[in-house]
């Protein structure tokens, strides 16, 4: 569970980061067979991580209406109706 | 006599006449640091960066000089028949005795009071360091959720919407309603900020924008209220107003200014598309160097193991063999032929000997003389007596015989 938190907290540019390390890694092909294994498991994990984040979020398009100055509600947005959510406040 | 000494009492040189007249200019503040609205006649500019020119209006005119330290802020180029405001002192130039207007800054006439009024939330904010650098956030990579603060109306909107979603479908977009001109429009849009910082702190960044306008139109962006809420946001926020060409003070405050709303969607959203082949070409770069790592070190399995093969002790042990064989075969021919070398010398040697012996000498013709008795070898007369008995050695005997004469040969 706490792996779990930590994988939501490291942002998808720092995994591309460490997957673009493992490469250079590889290729330069100093590594033992046991730290080839290891490093070619935790690449293949870290590519299926970034995958995750990018199919994690739902399309969602709301807008914002903002009932006084602490309620608001969300609704799918469309053009027509947004006319009348400008004066929010 | 007194008259023409009143007279020359008041006669003046030239130079100290414009001397005195210039002093005159520079003492009347009416006449420095003003503002003068004309239009832009006989532009030159100087070789040297310095403007020259004449501002007119219908009726007048003035010469003015705008020297390359003011003219060089100029946001504009100046030319005949524009209409400008021009700030300045008015004073004389000594040498022509003629008075000008010294330029130290220059408006285009239609930008007036709205242009000053930008430049100076300019400065000030500047100043305060709203717009510096090191304070600006960092945008993410893959941002998962974002607002739009704009007219829902609007093309703007549409284009961050369409735009948005080709280059990353499944994305959060909440879109927040607002004005975006009018007197209320800086108000209402500084509010939204603060309130989406109250209430959605987990947006990745907001875009606030509108499509292009007029300088008026585009006022609210300019507005200090507006400049110090996207100042506070917690939430990093995306500039995206008007045209390329338009410059406005939240763009200068803002995390990122981008140059258009479908620019802004441009630069903050990635395109997922290419992100997923970036990933599985990393991807396919892991395996193929992994399969790479695995065939040579499956190489050096083989090599080292045919190598140990060569290295099999009774392998060694045969080498040795043929090295003693070797060795001992090379060592026997070395004594052999010392010895035959010994056996030579031998025989020389023992050649020599003979060659030297006495009875080789007495071989070849020579004899010995001895006394008898004593058998001293005779040598020198002085040895001998006349009637003394000697012998005589020859190769095959002796002789026997006697001293009859000594006789001294010379040679």
């Amino acid at each position: 569970m706490k792996n779990k938190e930590k994988i939501e907290d490291i942002p998808f540019e720092e995994y591309l980061r460490k997957l673009e390390k493992i490469v250079n890694q590889l290729e330069e092909g100093e590594l033992t067979l046991d730290e080839s294994v290891k490093t070619y498991e935790e690449g293949m994990n870290i590519s299926k991580i970034c995958l995750e984040k990018l199919n994690k979020t739902k399309k969602k398009i709301e807008q914002l209406v903002i009932e006084g100055e602490e309620n608001y509600s969300t609704k799918p947005f469309s053009e027509k109706e947004g006319e009348d959510a400008i004066n929010g406040f | 006599m007194m008259m023409i000494n009143d007279i020359e009492a008041k006669i003046y040189t030239v130079s100290k006449l414009n001397k005195y007249i210039k002093k005159l200019f520079e003492n009347d503040f009416n006449l420095q640091d003003i503002w003068i609205l004309g239009e832009i006649s006989n532009f030159k500019l100087h070789s040297s960066g310095h403007m020259y020119f004449v501002l007119k209006d219908q009726e007048s005119q003035i010469k003015c000089v705008m020297f390359r330290g003011n003219n060089c802020t100029l946001r504009f180029m100046p030319g005949d028949g524009m209409k400008v405001k021009v700030r300045g002192d008015i004073s004389v130039y000594e040498k022509r005795g003629e008075y000008q207007l010294y330029a130290k800054e220059m408006i285009e006439a239609g930008k007036g009071e709205l242009y000053l009024a930008f430049e100076r939330l300019k400065e000030k904010l500047k100043n305060e360091g709203l717009f510096s650098e090191e304070i600006k956030k960092k945008l993410p990579l893959i941002p998962q959720n974002i607002a739009v603060i704009t007219s829902p109306t609007g093309a703007a909107i549409r284009d961050v919407l369409t735009i948005s979603l080709r280059r990353f479908p499944n994305l959060s977009i909440l879109v927040v309603p607002s004005l975006v001109q009018g007197t209320f429009a800086a108000q209402e849009i500084a509010k939204k900020i603060d309130f989406l910082n109250k209430y959605f702190k987990y947006l990745d960044f907001i875009i606030i924008g509108r499509g292009g306008g007029s300088l008026e139109e585009l006022w609210a962006f300019n507005e200090e209220i507006l400049a110090r809420s996207i100042y506070n946001s917690k939430i990093p926020i995306v500039s995206a107003v008007g045209h390329e060409t338009d410059f406005t003070i939240s763009d200068f405050v803002a995390d990122l200014r981008s140059p258009t709303p479908s620019a802004a969607a441009e630069m903050t959203i990635p395109d997922k598309n290419n992100l997923i082949s970036n990933l599985s070409l990393l991807r396919s770069k892991i395996i193929r160097a992994f399969k790479r790592n695995l065939e040579l070190k499956t190489e050096k399995l083989i090599s080292i193991n045919k190598s140990l093969r060569y290295q099999r002790p009774e392998n060694k042990i045969n080498q040795y063999y043929q090295y003693i064989d070797e060795y001992s075969a090379r060592l026997s021919s070395r004594i052999k032929h010392r010895v035959e070398l010994y056996e030579e010398r031998i025989k020389k040697d023992s050649q020599r000997l003979d060659s030297l012996s006495p009875w080789a000498i007495i071989e070849r013709g020579y004899s010995i003389c001895r006394k008898i008795p004593g058998r001293e070898i005779i040598k020198r007369l002085n040895q001998i007596e006349v009637g003394a008995k000697i012998e005589v050695i020859i190769s095959d005997g002796k002789i026997f015989s006697k001293v009859e004469k000594k006789e001294v040969v010379s040679n």
